[in-house]
């Protein structure tokens, strides 16, 4: 499943029409993404150079360092787009459940249906997210943020809803949530698991991690 | 390696100001006779773990670890296949003696399954701390698309799961662990959060304390969860 960044249409005032200059500058973009997008899938993130990247969108590395500042500004980029469609999946998939243990299931494996055909990018993002130097940065993204905040949201409605007691720890359950969330990718990238094999790794973590707060 | 019992010597040398020599006294059956190829391996283990802890992995090449070990890059490419390879064999010669010391010291542990596995732990961050760039660079380059192996990150970490499997059973037989829960599920719940912390302590410059009483607080919370119902 492909995510190419959306064309913005409009220059930053938003009431001129695009200057053709403005216009090239996102087309180069969109390109030099979509060729990053195929290289960190082949190659891994320490594989792909900007070089290789360049080439791949036919562009000039002067053309790429024009638009991203680095591998790593690049890469975080692919990844902030990817999430924000995520993001919006899980928020849907979050709305359908029936109790806050199945919103919660459905929201990871609507994350793991959404990287099932990506998990090479997937593996190139766990990479990068424990490297010292560029894995803060991408952690603490704001749509990393979003997914976090998602996870917190379904916690909090399920006090509303009376499914849960008040929480002293809800930012750690959260967290730790979130944690198991990413903890089962490597089972998808290493070992070929199933989304529903997935799925029932996660009800089984969900229900521990819940066991403390639940009422009744 | 270093010496099991030697748990009280573990001071926080900051990196740079010169190397602290691990103490080379090994425990266990005397060796026999090295061969040519032993020899070469602990040496260029040696070497690359000094050369990791000075200078960590990445800004570690294979021809440094060779000169730094005297010998040549292909003797350690016979003996290794990678330099990933030769970081999974400091990484883990490094925790054999840390897990030699958990297995002798668990079953003396008291308290409740939830006091022995903060036990547990913290003598494990204690005893790791200083290397806690490594360990992170270790779970990094296990991802990394280039490398040959494909076994689960942290799966390889069969010994310590072993050790929390033993402590797990053991609370099922004296009641603090519900029976019915899959001691897997909690064994890759406390791996997840034990990485964490790590990656926690690596980027914050935590201390073994700090580490602890993060450890403690997610213990506490699945604790709850495998508690009988």
């Amino acid at each position: 499943m492909m995510h190419v960044a959306k064309l913005h249409l409009a220059d930053e005032s938003g009431a001129k029409a695009p200057t053709r200059r403005a216009l090239a500058k996102q087309q180069t973009r969109v390109k030099v993404l979509a060729a990053a997008r195929s290289l960190f899938s082949e190659q891994g993130y320490e594989g792909a150079t900007i070089r290789d990247i360049a080439a791949a969108a036919g562009m000039s590395t002067g053309a790429v360092f024009a638009n991203f500042a680095d591998k790593s500004d690049l890469f975080r980029e692919i990844m902030v787009n990817d999430m924000a469609a995520l993001a919006e999946a899980m928020r849907e998939a979050g709305g359908q459940g029936n109790g806050v243990d199945d919103a919660l299931l459905r929201m990871f494996a609507a994350g793991y249906a959404f990287y099932q055909t990506q998990l090479p990018l997937a593996r190139a993002a766990f990479s990068v997210g424990w490297s010292p130097q560029d894995g803060p940065a991408l952690r603490n993204a704001a749509p990393v943020q979003v997914l976090r905040n998602l996870i917190a949201e379904q916690l909090t409605r399920g006090v509303e809803r009376d499914e849960l007691v008040q929480d002293v720890h809800s930012v750690l359950r959260a967290e730790m949530l979130f944690e198991a969330y990413l903890s089962n990718y490597p089972q998808a990238i290493f070992e070929g698991w199933s989304v529903e094999a997935l799925q029932a790794r996660a009800r089984e973590q969900i229900g521990i991690l819940l066991a403390g707060v639940r009422r009744g | 390696m270093t010496s099991p019992t030697d748990l009280s010597r573990l001071d926080e040398t900051t990196g740079g100001a010169g190397i602290t020599r691990l103490p080379t006294v090994v425990e266990g059956p005397p060796r026999m006779r090295q061969t040519q190829k032993e020899a070469t391996r602990n040496r260029v283990i040696e070497a690359a773990r000094e050369l990791f802890d000075r200078q960590g992995y990445q800004g570690t090449t294979i021809r440094e670890i060779a000169q730094h070990a005297g010998v040549s890059v292909g003797s350690v490419f016979t003996t290794f296949a990678s330099k990933y390879d030769i970081l999974s064999q400091v990484m883990q010669d490094r925790l054999d003696g840390l897990y030699a010391e958990l297995d002798r010291v668990m079953p003396y542990l008291r308290g409740s399954t939830l006091d022995r596995l903060r036990t547990m732990f913290a003598i494990h961050f204690a005893f790791e701390v200083r290397h806690k760039r490594l360990f992170l660079a270790y779970i990094s380059a296990t991802y990394d698309w280039t490398l040959p192996s494909a076994s689960t990150p942290m799966g390889r970490n069969r010994r310590l799961q072993d050790i929390i499997s033993e402590c797990l059973a053991k609370g099922v037989s004296e009641g603090d662990v519900d029976a019915r829960i899959d001691p897997q599920e909690i064994i890759d719940l406390l791996m997840g959060a034990y990485v964490w912390i790590y990656r926690l302590a690596a980027w914050h410059d935590a201390d073994a304390p700090a580490m602890t009483e993060v450890m403690d607080r997610q213990l506490g919370l699945i604790a709850t969860g495998f508690a009988p119902r």
